[in-house]
C-alpha cells in the first residue's frame, strides 16, 4: 500500500490539475509555432496565447492588451516596480512597499535605492495589514509608486486594497499589488481595486510554473527590463511559452468561487481543530481577512524546522516560511513584522489547502501533528 | 438568419490580430459574418490570409480612415 501523502504546501507551489495537463499537451502538439510568425503555425501559437490572454482577462475585468504575459510572479513583480521605475528616473524616484511583501517586491525596490530612489517600508499590524496612517504619511510626502500585495504569502491577511489605491489617487501615487496568492480565489478586478498594476501567475492556481502576467492599466508609462524582439508590445521581448500560457488561461478557467467557499470551510474546521487540540497554540494573521486556503499556527516552545521534518516524514507537507525564504534557518520575516517576536515566529507552520485537500486529510494531519507536537515538547 | 460582429483589431500586431479574428469566428455559427478594423500595412494582408487558410471567406474589404474593414464570413 502506498503510505499517505498530504500536500498542504499550497502557497508554494500546486499540482498540476490534469485538465491543465491536458490543455498543455494539447498546445504543444498544435500551438508549437512561435507566436510571433505571421504563417498558419505562428497563428496557432498565437492563437493559443490569445486564447489565454482572453480568458485572464475577462476574469479581471479588463482589456486583453492590458495583460503582459512574464515568466511568473517574480518577473511580474520585478517589470512592475522596476518598469515604472525605468519609464521615470530611478534616481528621483520615490517607492514604497510593506513590511511583508514577497522579495519579489522588497528587493528590485531595494536595488533601486541602491540607484538613488527614495525607498519606504511601511509598517504593518499584528495581523498583518498595512498601517493605513503610516501609508498616507508616506503619500503625503511624495510617492510615486506603492506596492502592496494583494493577500499575503505565509499568513493570507487580505489587505484593504480598495482603501490603499484611493489613497493612492487621491496622492497621485501608481498602485501596484501582487496578487499571486489572490488568483483565483479573490474576485480580482483592477478596476474596481483602482490598481494601475497587478502581478498574477500560474503555479498557485494548478497552472504550471514558469508562467505569469502583468496587468497593465492602458495608458500607464513603463518601461521594459527583457530587451529584444519587442513582444507584448515591446514591454517583454522574448518568444511567448504557448503551452505554459495556454495552461495558465486553462487554470483560471478552473478557479471558482464554489471551490474558495468548500475551502474556507475546510480552513475554519482546521484552524479550529488545531486551537482546540494543542495547547499553546496560536493563530498568525487576520482571522476575518485572510485567504480562503491558509492556515498558520505558532505551536509555544516547538521548533518549526523540527516539527516540519516530523510530519514530512509521515508524508505531511507543510511549509515554515515562504518557499523562497525556507531553507534560510531563521525566522519568518513577515511575522516578525508583525511584531510577533521571535519565538512565535520560529514556531509556526503554514498549512495551504487546495481543490484536492479533504476533510479526512485535515483530520489525519491534525492527529500527526498533535502527535509531533507533544514530542517536540517532551524532547525540549 | 445570418449574424454579424464586429472586432476592432486596430493596433493588435501580427499574428495576434489574425487569432483573435480566428478565435471570434469560433464563437459565431456558419454563415455568420465578422466585421474586422484592420491596420494598413502588414495587418492587412496577413490577416486575410490567415482567414483564406483556415477556410473563411472574404466578403468584402474597404478602406477606413488609415486602416481597413473587411467582413468574413465564417465557414468550418
Amino acid at each position: 500500500m502506498t503510505p499517505r501523502k498530504v500536500y498542504l504546501d499550497n502557497a508554494a507551489t500546486t499540482q498540476l490539475d490534469p485538465r491543465v495537463a491536458a490543455a498543455m499537451s494539447a498546445a504543444e502538439q498544435t500551438a508549437w509555432g512561435n507566436a510571433s510568425s505571421v504563417h498558419g503555425a505562428g497563428t496557432a501559437a498565437a492563437r493559443a496565447v490569445e486564447r489565454a490572454r482572453m480568458e485572464i482577462a475577462s476574469r479581471t475585468g479588463v482589456s486583453p492588451d492590458e495583460i503582459i504575459f512574464t515568466s511568473g510572479g517574480t518577473e511580474s513583480n520585478n517589470l512592475a516596480i522596476l518598469g515604472l521605475a525605468f519609464a521615470r528616473k530611478p534616481a528621483g524616484f520615490r517607492v514604497a512597499f510593506s513590511a511583508v511583501e514577497h522579495p519579489s517586491v522588497s528587493e528590485p525596490a531595494r536595488w533601486l535605492g541602491r540607484l538613488g530612489a527614495k525607498v519606504v517600508r511601511i509598517p504593518v499590524d499584528a495581523r498583518g495589514l498595512i498601517k493605513l496612517p503610516a501609508l498616507e504619511n508616506a503619500l503625503k510626502a511624495g510617492l510615486d509608486l506603492v506596492s502592496v500585495m494583494h493577500a499575503n504569502n505565509e499568513v493570507g491577511t487580505v489587505q484593504p486594497v480598495v482603501e490603499i489605491a484611493s489613497l493612492c489617487r487621491r496622492h497621485g501615487a501608481v498602485f501596484h499589488t501582487d496578487a499571486c496568492q489572490s488568483f483565483g480565489k479573490l474576485p480580482l478586478e483592477p478596476a474596481k481595486i483602482g490598481a494601475g498594476l497587478v502581478s498574477v501567475n500560474a503555479h498557485k492556481i494548478h497552472g504550471p510554473k514558469g508562467v505569469g502576467a502583468l496587468y497593465a492599466r492602458k495608458g500607464l508609462k513603463f518601461d521594459a527590463i527583457y530587451r529584444g524582439g519587442g513582444q507584448e508590445g515591446g514591454l517583454r521581448s522574448g518568444t511567448l511559452n504557448a503551452p505554459g500560457i495556454a495552461g495558465f488561461g486553462a487554470a483560471a478557467s478552473l478557479c471558482s468561487a464554489e471551490e474558495c467557499a468548500r475551502m474556507t470551510l475546510l480552513r475554519d474546521f482546521f484552524a479550529a481543530s488545531v486551537l482546540c487540540a494543542i495547547p499553546g497554540s496560536a493563530l498568525n494573521g487576520d482571522a476575518r481577512f485572510r485567504l480562503c486556503n491558509n492556515v498558520n499556527i505558532s505551536f509555544e516552545g516547538v521548533s518549526s524546522g523540527s516539527l516540519l521534518l516530523k510530519l514530512s516524514a509521515k508524508g505531511i507537507y507543510v511549509s515554515s516560511g515562504s518557499a523562497c525564504a525556507a531553507g534560510k534557518n531563521r525566522p519568518s520575516p513577515v511575522l516578525l513584522a508583525m511584531g510577533l517576536g521571535r519565538e512565535r515566529a520560529s514556531s509556526s507552520l503554514r498549512f495551504s489547502l487546495s481543490r484536492y485537500t479533504e476533510k479526512r486529510d485535515l483530520t489525519f494531519v491534525l492527529k500527526e501533528l498533535s502527535k509531533g507536537v507533544s514530542a517536540e515538547r517532551g524532547n525540549a | 438568419m445570418p449574424e454579424r460582429e464586429k472586432l476592432d483589431l486596430g493596433g493588435v500586431p501580427c499574428p495576434a490580430n489574425s487569432a483573435r479574428a480566428l478565435l471570434k469566428l469560433e464563437m459565431l455559427d456558419d454563415g455568420d459574418e465578422l466585421e474586422v478594423l484592420l491596420d494598413d500595412g502588414e495587418p492587412a494582408k496577413n490577416v486575410p490570409a490567415a482567414m483564406s487558410e483556415a477556410g473563411h471567406e472574404l466578403v468584402s474589404s474597404s478602406r477606413k480612415g488609415p486602416g481597413w474593414v473587411m467582413v468574413f464570413r465564417k465557414s468550418s
